[in-house]
């Protein structure tokens, strides 16, 4: 049995569970005794606004607006029509509308998604459905993108004048 | 009695969380946030310390340790407790109010469904 166990330990890399962080979302379902996690049963139809802090799980429908400050998760058999923010959004119902993640968005392999997404991070499990636009922005990166590319490299590199920098695209724009 | 029924799950809206619309099902449902609109829900509601509802309620039982502003139908029991607030209508089958709750508003006890049964008959009793 020790030796058993002792090969276990060795089999695992531990460059792995590192690696596979996603491992909350099944925990959190179990979290909604603590007070802290929002939870919409499947059996609640909501229309609205919501806003605040906090992680929020979903299995019912909702139609409206989101704007959150943490985790949204909308589950298997959840519908949600409408505009949605949060930090960071895992689906695995539908959602009809624009998903704008400041941190990531995971699509999980019932997840249904029309509408567009916007995050800086994005993973997708294969039977995800995704139709619409993806924008990974980096909105640093697309404001310094229309005037000419190589021009601007060698101001950020000077790094010095970047404050008059802007200045001038704001009077070429006007 | 009916309690257990609709207890299948408990639905929360948290402490930092606020909604402004309309929340409408079968499910108990505990609000420590803030909500405005309208509730109507088959199911108990637990209003907690820090939760403030500012809308019309309509549940089974109603619960209020927190705040609510608005209206409120309770099909079976209301209860107030000692930090709770209601400001506003209440209809309900039986009110249980704790010592230092606060209620402005007027009340209004529902008759128990059997003894409306009963009057109906009644009624159905004189021909003329």
């Amino acid at each position: 049995m020790g030796l058993f166990g002792k090969k276990d330990k060795e089999q695992k890399p531990p460059a792995v569970s590192s690696a596979a962080a996603p491992a909350p979302v099944a925990k959190s379902h179990k979290r909604e005794t603590t007070l802290d996690t929002t939870y919409f049963g499947k059996n609640l139809q909501i229309k609205g606004n919501v806003s605040g802090e906090g992680s929020l799980i979903i299995l019912g429908s909702f139609e409206g607006e989101f704007d959150l400050k943490g985790r949204l998760q909308v589950a298997q058999g959840a519908r949600i029509k409408g505009d949605i923010k949060a930090t960071d959004i895992y689906v695995n119902g539908e959602i009809e509308g624009a998903v704008t993640a400041s941190e990531k968005v995971h699509l999980d392999t019932t997840a249904r998604i029309k509408g567009g997404i916007a995050t800086p991070r994005l993973s997708v499990l294969e039977g995800a459905q995704f139709d619409g636009e993806l924008k990974m922005r980096n909105q640093a990166a697309r404001t310094s993108q229309p005037p000419s590319i190589g021009d601007q490299k060698g101001d950020s590199k000077q790094a010095s004048p970047s404050s008059v920098t802007p200045d001038k695209k704001v009077t070429e724009l006007k | 009695m009916e309690r257990g029924k609709a207890a299948g799950s408990t639905s929360l809206l948290s402490k930092k969380v606020n909604i402004v619309g309309e929340i409408q099902g079968n499910e108990d449902l505990h609000v420590e946030g803030r909500f405005k609109g309208s509730i109507k829900i088959t199911g108990n509601i637990f209003v907690g310390p820090t939760g403030v509802v500012e809308a019309d309620v309509e549940a089974n039982n109603i619960t209020i340790q927190g705040k609510i502003n608005g209206n409120i139908l309770a099909r079976q029991q209301l209860e107030i407790q000692s930090a709770g607030e209601l400001i506003g209508d209440c209809s309900a089958q039986s009110i249980d109010i704790k010592e230092g709750a606060i209620f402005e508003g007027r009340s209004q006890m529902l008759r128990p469904k059997t003894s409306l049964a009963s009057t109906q008959s009644g009624t159905k009793g004189h021909p003329k």
